[in-house]
C-alpha cells in the first residue's frame, strides 16, 4: 500500500520536472557577425548548464528584422524575455509601459561599476529598463599614410573635413564612403546637427528643420558627398568598409570600431594596421562647439507579459559575468566596449591583441564616451529619450532620409528639402498626437 | 543567349565560392579561381548553422508538399467532376485570396497560430505554407483535371468499375503531370519563402536557409566567398531533385496517352 | 451518396483551411482598416473612412503606386516574352535539350535570397564582374540604376514560370494538328498563329493572371534588394511601402488600408481582365 503514494509521489516529481522543463527564455539580439553569435550561443548552453529545467532559445536577428518581428510578438501578446533594440525603440516601449526594470541586474553588477554614460539610456524614474549590452561611438576613420603623403591635418571644421575630401580624391581614390541606408543616415544627420549646435524638436515637438543649424548641416552633407564614389547612396554599412580597405575611398565618416576587424581579415596584409587606418576626432559645424559622435548601444530589454521574466534576470546577470561578458566582447572587441569599469581595467580584458593592435582607436572612442559626446540615434540631450518617445516613428519613417537625398542627388535647396519634410514630419505626428 | 543569361549567375557564383579571400577582390577579377579552396565551405560549417538550416529547409518544403497534394488533389477533382452549387464561387475566391498582400496578412496570421500555440514550430511553418499554396495548387490541378475528357473515365464507369477504382487507374495516371508540376510548385514556394519564416520562428535551430542566410548576409556582406559558397550549397540538392523532376515529367507526358 | 455531395466532401478540408488561414486573417485586414490602430499597441480608435482619405491624400502613395506598376508591368512583359521564347526553343529537338530545359528553369527554385545576393554581388559597383565587362563604373544600387537591378533580378528568377507552365502546355499539343497544318502548307510563323498560340491560350491566360498578382504584390525581392544598402527610396513599390507605414509608422490601420486598396485594384484589374477575355473567346 505504501508503494502508490511513492509511485504518486514519483509521478509528481516527474511531472514537476517536466514542467520546469518547459521554461523557456527567448533571447533576440542583433549581433549577427557569426562569432558573436556563437558566443552568446555558449553563454546560453553554459546557463542551462547551470539551471536545468531552463532553455535559452537565442535568435540573432538582422537589423532590418528586429523591429517588425518584435512588434508582431507584442501583438500577439507573447513577447520574447529579452531582447536587443535602439535607444529611442526602449524608451518608445517604456512610455507605453511595456517593460520591465532591470534593477536587480544593475545591482548585481554594482551601480558604481556601470558606466555613467551608460545608465543615461532608457532610465525613468530612476529605473533602468533598458541596460546596453555594450556600447561603442561612430568614428572618422582616415587613410593615415595618404593624409602624410598628402599633408593634411586633422580636421576641425566641417570646411577643413571637405578640403581633406578633395585633396584625397584623385584618381580611382575617393575622398569618402558614406552608407546610404536609411539608419545610417538618420545616425548621420543626428551627430552633425548635434555637432553643429542644432535641435531636431522644439519642447512643444514642433519639427525644426528650418533652423539655420539643419540648414548648414544640409549644405554640409551635400558638399561632402561630392567626394564620395557616385551611387554612395546605394552602399550598406559593410559595403562602405569594402569602399575602404578595397582602397576605393579615403576617409569613412559613420565608421565604427567594427572595422578594425573588417580591415583585418580585408585589407592587403601589409596595410591591415592602424599605421595605414587611423582615426580623427570628429569635425565641429560652423554653428556648433563641440564634437559630436553617435554611440552605438543597444540596451537589453526585458518584456512585460513574457513567460519567465525571473529566469531572463538571472540569464542577464549570468551573461555580465567576467568569463562570459569577457568572451562576447572579445567577439568584436573595438566596437564591442564593456560596460563595467571592472572589465575596461581587467588584465584579461586589456591583453586582448586586438585591442593592443587599435590603441588609438579606443582612446578616440573613450574620449567621446567621456567628455559625453556621444549620444544614441536621433538623441541631442538624455531628456530626448524620455520626451520624446516618437523618435523612433520619426527614424522608421524614412522622411529624415528622404531630406537628405533631395538635398544630396535630387539638386533640392537645402530649404526646400527641408520645408517638404517638416510637411511630412508634422503630419506624422499629428496623427500620433504628439502635435497639436 | 538565354543560357548565358540564366546560367551565368550560378558559374560566377560557383567561381567566387572556390576562391581565396584576397582574390575575390582583385581587380580584374578573375573567371577561375587560380587556385580552388574549400576554406569558405570549411568557414560555413565551421562558424554558422548552415547544415541544420538545411535540414529544416529539406524537412519543411516536402512536408508542405504531401500536405498540400494530399488537400489540393481530391478538391480540385471535385471541381472538376461534379457539379454541386457554388462550386463557381469556390474558384473565384480561391483567386481572390491572392489578391490581399501576403505582408498583410502575416500578423493576424501570427496571432491565429500563436492561439493555436503554433508559432516556433515546423508544423505551424508547414500549416502556413500550405495555406499559402492551396489556392494556386487547386488551380493548376483544375486545369489538368479538366484537360482529361470525361469519356474515358465514363468508359471505365460503364465497364463497371466503381469511380475510386476509374480515378485510381484512369484519371490519376493521366493527371500525374499535373500532380508532379503541382507539387514542384508547392515546394518551390515553401523552398523559396523569407517571410513567413522569419516572423513565425524565433529559434535559432528551427530556422530555414532564406532566413538562416539572410542573417548570414547582413551579418558578413564583406565575406562573399563564405556567402557565395552557401549559395551554392542551396542548389546543390535542388538541382538533384530537379533532374530527377524533369525526367519524371516527360516520362509522364509520354505513358500519358491521350493529350487534350 | 449523390454526386454533390461527394463534391462537397471532397472540397471540405481545403475550404476549411482556406477559411482559417487565409479568410480569416484577409477579413481582420479589412476590418482593421476602419480603425486608427497603433501595429502593436492595443489601443483601437475607429475613424470609418479616415485611412482611406489619408492614403488617397498622400504623395507618397502616389508615388509608390507608379513605381509599384512601373516595377509590375516592366517585368510581367520581360518574363511572357523571354518565357514564351525559351520554351518555343525549348520544345524543338536538339542534343543537350534536357540540360538546358534544366538550366533554364533553374532560377526559379533559386530562393530569393540567394537569388538577390548572387546579382548583388554580380551588380557590386566596386568589385562586380558586369561593371567589369561592360568597362563602365555603374552604380547598380544606387539613385539611377537601381530599378533596373531590380528589374534584372526579377526577370530572372520568375520568367521560368512562364516557361515551364507554357512548356506542359506545349508538349500536349497533339502532333496531328501541326501535321495537318503542314499538309495544308502553312509556314512555321503561320503554324505558330493558328496552331500554337490558339493551344497556349488557356495557359496564357491563368499565366499572366497569376504573375500580374504575384508581381503587383511582390514584397520579398524588393525587400531583400534594399537590405544592407539599396537607394530604398528609389524601388520603394506599394507593397515596401505598405509595410513600412505598418512595421515603420506603426500605423497597423492605415497599412491595412493600403492594402485593401492594393486589393481593390487588383480586383477591378482581374475584373476587366475577364471581362475583355471572355469577349475575345466569342469572336
Amino acid at each position: 500500500m505504501k508503494t502508490i503514494p511513492s509511485v504518486a509521489a514519483l509521478l509528481l516529481a516527474a511531472v514537476l520536472s517536466s514542467a520546469q522543463a518547459q521554461k523557456v527564455i527567448r533571447v533576440w539580439h542583433t549581433e549577427t557577425q557569426p562569432n558573436s553569435q556563437e558566443a552568446v550561443r555558449n553563454i546560453a548552453k553554459r546557463f542551462e548548464a547551470k539551471h536545468p529545467g531552463v532553455k535559452v532559445e537565442v535568435e540573432a536577428l538582422a537589423w532590418g528584422d528586429l523591429e517588425g518581428k518584435i512588434m508582431a510578438s507584442l501583438a500577439a501578446g507573447t513577447p520574447p524575455e529579452l531582447s536587443h533594440g535602439q535607444p529611442i525603440t526602449c524608451a518608445a516601449l517604456q512610455s507605453k509601459g511595456l517593460l520591465l526594470p532591470l534593477d536587480e541586474v544593475v545591482q548585481a553588477l554594482g551601480e558604481a561599476n556601470i558606466w555613467d554614460q551608460v545608465k543615461r539610456v532608457c532610465r525613468v524614474g530612476g529605473k533602468q529598463y533598458g541596460l546596453v549590452h555594450a556600447a561603442g561611438t561612430s568614428l572618422l576613420i582616415y587613410r593615415k599614410d595618404l593624409a602624410q603623403k598628402l599633408g593634411l591635418k586633422p580636421p576641425r571644421t566641417w570646411a577643413d573635413l571637405v578640403a581633406n575630401a578633395k585633396a584625397f580624391t584623385t584618381g580611382g581614390m575617393y575622398g569618402i564612403t558614406i552608407p546610404g541606408d536609411n539608419l545610417f543616415i538618420n545616425i548621420l544627420l543626428g551627430e552633425l546637427l548635434k555637432a553643429n549646435g542644432g535641435i531636431f524638436f522644439d519642447r512643444q515637438n514642433r519639427p525644426q528643420l528650418s533652423s539655420r543649424p539643419m540648414l548648414e548641416t544640409l549644405e554640409f552633407i551635400r558638399d561632402l558627398t561630392r567626394y564620395a564614389p557616385p551611387g554612395w547612396e546605394g552602399h550598406g554599412y559593410l559595403e562602405t568598409f569594402t569602399n575602404l580597405y578595397g582602397q576605393k575611398a579615403a576617409m569613412m565618416y559613420q565608421g565604427y570600431g567594427r572595422g578594425a576587424g573588417l580591415i583585418e581579415k580585408g585589407a592587403l596584409p601589409s596595410m591591415a594596421n592602424a599605421e595605414h587606418f587611423d582615426v580623427w576626432v570628429k569635425p565641429v559645424g560652423p554653428s556648433g562647439r563641440e564634437p559630436a559622435a553617435q554611440v552605438d548601444e543597444e540596451p537589453w530589454m526585458l518584456f512585460k507579459g513574457s513567460k519567465n521574466p525571473k529566469e531572463a534576470v538571472e540569464f542577464l546577470k549570468f551573461f555580465y559575468q567576467k568569463d562570459n561578458y569577457l568572451e562576447y566582447v572579445q567577439t568584436v572587441p573595438i566596437h564591442l566596449f564593456p560596460i563595467t569599469k571592472s572589465l575596461r581595467a581587467d588584465r584579461d580584458y586589456q591583453a586582448t591583441p586586438m585591442i593592443q593592435r587599435w590603441k588609438s582607436w579606443i582612446e578616440v572612442q573613450e574620449g567621446y564616451l567621456n567628455n559625453d559626446q556621444g549620444k544614441p540615434t536621433l538623441v541631442i540631450d538624455w531628456d530626448d529619450m524620455n520626451s520624446k518617445p516618437y523618435l523612433m516613428e520619426v527614424l522608421g519613417s524614412g522622411i529624415l532620409r528622404d531630406m537628405v537625398m533631395d538635398v544630396a542627388l535630387e539638386n533640392k535647396s537645402p530649404r526646400e528639402a527641408a520645408s517638404r519634410a517638416q510637411r511630412r514630419l508634422e503630419d506624422l505626428l499629428k496623427s500620433k498626437g504628439y502635435l497639436k | 543567349m538565354l543560357l548565358f543569361f540564366t546560367a551565368f549567375p550560378f558559374a560566377w557564383m560557383i567561381a567566387t565560392a572556390f576562391k581565396r579571400s584576397h582574390e575575390i577582390f582583385t581587380t580584374p577579377p578573375t573567371l577561375l579561381p587560380e587556385s580552388l579552396t574549400l576554406e569558405n565551405v570549411a568557414r560555413l560549417f565551421e562558424q554558422t548553422r548552415f547544415a541544420v538550416y538545411l535540414g529544416n529547409s529539406v524537412l519543411v518544403a516536402t512536408c508542405t508538399v504531401l500536405v498540400t497534394l494530399a488537400i489540393a488533389t481530391p478538391a480540385a477533382y471535385a471541381l472538376t467532376r461534379f457539379r454541386f452549387r457554388g462550386r463557381e464561387a469556390i474558384s473565384a475566391t480561391v483567386l481572390f485570396t491572392y489578391m490581399f498582400a501576403p505582408i498583410m496578412v502575416i500578423i493576424p496570421f501570427y496571432v491565429l497560430m500563436r492561439t493555436l500555440e503554433l508559432t516556433n514550430t515546423r508544423a505551424g511553418l508547414v500549416l502556413a505554407y500550405t495555406a499559402f499554396c492551396l489556392p494556386f495548387a487547386l488551380w493548376l490541378l483544375r486545369t489538368f483535371f479538366q484537360s482529361i475528357p470525361l469519356d474515358l473515365e465514363e468508359a471505365a464507369l460503364v465497364d463497371g468499375a466503381s469511380r475510386p477504382r476509374a480515378v485510381l487507374h484512369v484519371v490519376l495516371p493521366l493527371a500525374l503531370p499535373g500532380v508532379v508540376a503541382t507539387g514542384t510548385f508547392t515546394f518551390i514556394l515553401a523552398w523559396n519563402d523569407y517571410i513567413f519564416a522569419r516572423v513565425l520562428l524565433a529559434a535559432d535551430e528551427l530556422k530555414t536557409l532564406p532566413v538562416g542566410i539572410a542573417d548570414l548576409y547582413n551579418a558578413s556582406v564583406v565575406d562573399w566567398g563564405m556567402i557565395m559558397s552557401a549559395g551554392m550549397l542551396v542548389l546543390l540538392p535542388v538541382l538533384a531533385v530537379f533532374v530527377f523532376i524533369q525526367k519524371y515529367l516527360v516520362a509522364g507526358w509520354g505513358s500519358g496517352g491521350i493529350k487534350g | 451518396m449523390t454526386a454533390a455531395r461527394t463534391g462537397w466532401l471532397l472540397v471540405l478540408p481545403a475550404l476549411l483551411l482556406l477559411a482559417a488561414l487565409t479568410v480569416y486573417p484577409v477579413a481582420y485586414g479589412i476590418w482593421i482598416s476602419f480603425f486608427s490602430k497603433h501595429s502593436f499597441f492595443p489601443e483601437q480608435q475607429f475613424v470609418g473612412l479616415g485611412n482611406y482619405a489619408a492614403v488617397l491624400a498622400d504623395e507618397e502613395f502616389w508615388r509608390s503606386l507608379e513605381l509599384g506598376l512601373i516595377y509590375s508591368l516592366t517585368t510581367i512583359a520581360l518574363q511572357l516574352a523571354i518565357g514564351v521564347a525559351a520554351a518555343l526553343l525549348l520544345n524543338e529537338a536538339f542534343p543537350g535539350r534536357g540540360l538546358a530545359r534544366a538550366v533554364s528553369i533553374f532560377p526559379y527554385v533559386v530562393p530569393t535570397v540567394v537569388a538577390v545576393i548572387i546579382w548583388k554581388w554580380l551588380l557590386n559597383s566596386q568589385f562586380g564582374l558586369v561593371n567589369y565587362l561592360l568597362g563602365i563604373p555603374v552604380s547598380w544600387m544606387g539613385r539611377d540604376w537601381i530599378m533596373v537591378s531590380l528589374i534584372i533580378v526579377s526577370v530572372w528568377q520568375f520568367f521560368p514560370f512562364v516557361l515551364l507552365a507554357v512548356l506542359a502546355r506545349l508538349q500536349s499539343i497533339p502532333p496531328e494538328l501541326y501535321e495537318a497544318a503542314t499538309v495544308d502548307g502553312a509556314g512555321a510563323w503561320r503554324r505558330f498563329v493558328h496552331v500554337t498560340l490558339p493551344q497556349l491560350q488557356s495557359v496564357l491566360f491563368v499565366v499572366v493572371l497569376l504573375r500580374s498578382i504575384w508581381m503587383f504584390t511582390k514584397f520579398d525581392t524588393p525587400w531583400l534588394m534594399i537590405q544592407g544598402g539599396g537607394a530604398e527610396t528609389y524601388i520603394r513599390t506599394l507593397p515596401i511601402y505598405t509595410y513600412q507605414r505598418t512595421f515603420a509608422y506603426y500605423e497597423a490601420g492605415r497599412g491595412s488600408a493600403m492594402a485593401v486598396i492594393m486589393f481593390l485594384m487588383l480586383v477591378a484589374a482581374a475584373a476587366l481582365y475577364f471581362h475583355f477575355w471572355r469577349r475575345e473567346e466569342q469572336l
